[in-house]
């Protein structure tokens, strides 16, 4: 049988880096298909030049034997493929019905009633148990939330072929069961799909078929049913990765950390986003926050790191102000200056350095010498620390962020989500620094929507629910026995 | 250096093309013309002094801009600071008329400074305390200045003889020194200089001046860090209404010696064309309000020797700085392209 999308002899190149050689590939109606991979291993770059975003270097791609418009989205979007993007395409300003909308406007001159034309995938939505507010701003909702209109976006129409870049990425477990609900769905009527995806457990949970690709390379491309995911690991990355040992309590003296009691935040829109919450932080402990996006997971940490006001108590054991190290949940948003070079965003924390001032100026050579000692401690690739740091690739812009925040030998952790979209040899190098920043003696909050992280991570989890804290240990916690 | 020399040639060429095509469009003969410009702007050492002169504002009030503009703060109101400087400066020329000249020269200088900041920090104290735009309020505080510069003309500034809406001329003494007697080139240019030196300086060397690059960049990554973005914003905004005080009151001493109308010369509009085209960098921005001042110069030799009003220079401006950005879209575009080797 003729496969629904041929790719021959595909090759990208961008500047002095390789991202795709030479990759073949298939992909079938009614068919899951993962594309494995890590970090800058060319996922991104493949499914982009299929739904037309980039322009190939060279290589045919074919869906149902007739050849693709290269390089045209606008065309290849009609002819049935459609792509949900790994970063939002979303307008924040818009309401989720004229969002929705966008996907489907026809001529210039026609009226435009984004109720109307929201109503297929709003109807869609509810088809899938999804509450939508039509007339919310994007902006305001959770990741979780925006990236179901994204999700809508792309299924509303004939779709035969849908991309998928990391979907899970910004979702918590419960959503992603509901998305794997979807995506088989859609298999059963027909649809290829093409899964971007990080996490194995995933893919082997929902996939057919998974394609493994190692620096630009296809590395295996083999059914679901004959691998298992050491096998997918080891291809991924060219040698197993060993599962994290569950670290073992500090035995309890005098109680040293952060104790929260009593404590209220509010939300960006006044909401009530923690209620009445209480917790204590020991040194030397990694406590785990567990639950679905927006249930108060940032309010809470940005309240804990002095960026929300908040009522009720915040105090550090025995006393003192704690040296604070905040990995926020959106590296991009409120952890980088993309613009700024690697140096500059890692100085974030090191101009604060007393060695790295003389006087009213910064000593400037200090400053490069000991990023650069940094990017090499932390293995971050870069070409030069003048680069922009939104030229690194998503798992080194996390890697300077972790290098920068725990650099400062902190007392005090607070990590949302920290690997989040990261492939498997980042994320464990994530969890490698925060367990040695524990072992070091600070107090560790990893709050976090991934149940294994959790798990080989905390040496104890709660769970927030709707801005309280619950604790328990699995998904009933996670979505209040009613999932 | 490369990402900034290609768009800085990038301008040249439009400039020449603009120049030419004006020329034409005009019915002017092309090389007379461009000789005229030539010789007015850098084809001759008066060419060079006038350039100079022109240039020295521009300078003051175009870091002014870089400085606002790399903090997040769309400062437009360039014009207003420059006046309320202005107003600044000749209040303390008038009020402490008793202190001796060579004391009160940096007195006029310090008070053009700060009364241009406080102006400006209306705007940014709009924005921190009431989320006020700082594009719409720093527009709406020129029209403010702009009245309050009449009104003292017309009432306590005015000259003794009260008859003309100006201020009383400064004495000799009074007024910055003069390298050349036939020429208005004034130790003013050596402040614009050193101003470009402190600058950046203050931007790249010190941490108050990354803090403002930070807050400009990415306020939300700053706050995450306990950095609070309103305070570097403000410290901007006080440091560009600043510089555009100091230019008047540079003009001030420098040039005209008194205050009246059309004094403002829309210096602070161009101010803006003159920060962008130095990308925002203090070196860049010493660059390029040389190369206006060049265009300023010369166009006025054109003017003085042909039917050909000063008009034309600002149709050439104009391409220019289009060519400029221009230029720029398309490498910032393919630097983009670049970068989307991510993941």
């Amino acid at each position: 049988m003729q496969p629904l999308i041929a790719i021959r002899g595909l090759c990208k190149r961008f500047g002095p880096v390789q991202a795709l050689k030479n990759v073949a590939a298939t992909f079938e109606a009614g068919e899951i298909h993962a594309v494995l991979g890590e970090n800058g291993a060319g996922k991104s770059t493949l499914v982009n030049l299929l739904a037309g975003f980039l322009m190939p270097d060279a290589g045919s791609l074919e869906l149902d034997g007739a050849p693709l418009p290269l390089g045209d989205p606008v065309a290849i979007r009609n002819m049935g493929v459609a792509m949900v993007h790994q970063h939002f395409m979303l307008v924040p300003e818009f309401t989720v019905a004229e969002n929705l909308a966008l996907a489907r406007t026809g001529r210039t001159l026609e009226r435009l009633e984004p109720l109307d034309r929201a109503a297929g995938s709003l109807a869609m939505a509810e088809r899938l148990g999804w509450k939508l507010d039509p007339k919310a701003r994007t902006g305001d909702l959770p990741v979780g939330v925006q990236q179901r209109i994204e999700i809508l976006k792309a299924l509303g129409d004939d779709r035969r072929v849908l991309i998928l870049d990391e979907p899970t990425a910004v979702l918590g477990p419960d959503e992603v069961e509901e998305l794997f609900r979807v995506l088989r769905d859609l298999r059963e009527k027909g649809m290829a799909i093409l899964l971007i995806a990080h996490k194995l457990s995933e893919v082997m949970a929902v996939a057919n078929r998974a394609t493994v690709l190692r620096r630009g390379e296809v590395v295996a491309s083999a059914p679901i049913a004959d691998v298992d995911e050491a096998t997918l690991a080891a291809w991924m990355v060219g040698d197993v990765p060993p599962r994290a040992e569950r670290p073992s309590a500090k035995s309890a003296t005098e109680f040293q950390g952060l104790r929260l009691s009593g404590l209220r935040v509010l939300g960006d829109r006044g909401e009530s986003a923690i209620t009445d919450l209480g917790l204590e932080v020991p040194r030397g402990a990694i406590v785990g926050i567990g639950g679905v996006d927006g249930n108060g997971q940032v309010e809470l940490a940005e309240a804990i790191v002095g960026v929300r006001s908040f009522s009720g108590e915040l105090v550090w054991v025995p006393h003192g102000e704690p040296a604070i190290a905040y990995i926020p949940q959106s590296r991009q948003k409120d952890g980088l200056a993309l613009k700024m070079s690697v140096l500059d965003n890692l100085a974030i924390a090191g101009h604060l350095r007393t060695e790295m001032r003389r006087g009213p100026f910064l000593r400037t050579r200090a400053l490069s010498h000991w990023g650069g000692e940094l990017v090499g401690k932390y293995a971050i690739k870069v070409g030069a620390l003048d680069d922009p740091v939104g030229s690194l690739s998503g798992g080194n812009q996390q890697k300077v962020v972790v290098a920068r925040e725990l650099d400062r030998e902190p007392d005090l952790v607070v990590a949302v989500n920290p690997t989040r979209g990261l492939d498997v040899r980042a994320a464990r190098f994530v969890h490698e620094q925060l367990a040695q920043a524990r072992d070091r003696g600070a107090a560790v909050l990893l709050i976090s929507t991934d149940l294994d992280e959790l798990a080989a991570m905390a040496d104890e989890t709660f769970f927030l629910l709707g801005g309280r804290l619950r604790s328990g240990d699995g998904a009933e916690a996670m979505v209040g026995g009613a999932a | 250096m490369k990402k900034t020399l290609l768009p800085a040639l990038g301008a040249l060429l439009g400039l020449t093309l603009a120049l030419v095509l004006t020329l034409v469009a005009f019915g002017m003969p092309v090389a007379d013309s461009l000789g005229l410009i030539w010789e007015g702007s850098v084809g001759s050492s008066g060419g060079w002094m006038r350039t100079a002169v022109k240039a020295t504002p521009l300078m003051l009030m175009g870091l002014g801009m870089a400085v606002a503009w790399r903090a997040g703060m769309y400062n437009i109101g360039g014009e207003g600071q420059f006046l309320a400087g202005a107003l600044g400066g000749a209040a303390a020329a008038k009020l402490l008329s008793a202190v001796p000249a060579l004391a009160l020269k940096p007195l006029v200088l310090v008070s053009g400074f700060v009364w241009g900041g406080l102006f400006a920090l209306i705007a940014g104290w709009l924005l921190v305390k009431r989320g006020v735009n700082v594009v719409i309020s720093t527009i709406l505080l020129n029209f403010v200045a702009i009245q309050l510069f009449e009104w003292a003309l017309t009432g306590s500034l005015q000259e003794a003889k009260g008859r003309t809406p100006q201020t009383d001329r400064l004495p000799d003494a009074m007024m910055l020194f003069r390298f050349d007697r036939q020429n208005d080139l004034h130790s003013g240019v050596l402040i614009a200089l050193v101003a470009v030196v402190v600058v950046y300086a203050i931007l790249f060397l010190t941490p108050t001046g990354f803090r403002v690059r930070l807050a400009g960049e990415n306020p939300q990554a700053a706050r995450a860090n306990r950095i609070p973005p309103a305070r570097y914003q403000l410290i901007a905004m006080a440091l560009s209404g600043g510089l555009c005080g100091l230019a008047a009151s540079v003009e001030f001493l420098g040039i005209t010696g008194q205050l009246a109308k059309g004094f403002n010369q829309q210096l602070g509009f161009i101010a803006i064309p003159v920060a962008l085209l130095g990308n925002l960098h203090p070196v860049g921005v010493g660059l390029s309000a040389v190369y206006f001042g060049g265009l300023f110069a010369g166009s006025e030799n054109l003017a003085r020797f042909s039917n050909f009003g000063t008009t034309v220079m600002f149709v050439i401006q104009g391409t220019a700085v289009w060519a400029y950005v221009g230029v720029r879209t398309v490498l910032e575009r393919r630097q983009l392209a670049g970068a989307e080797v991510e993941s």
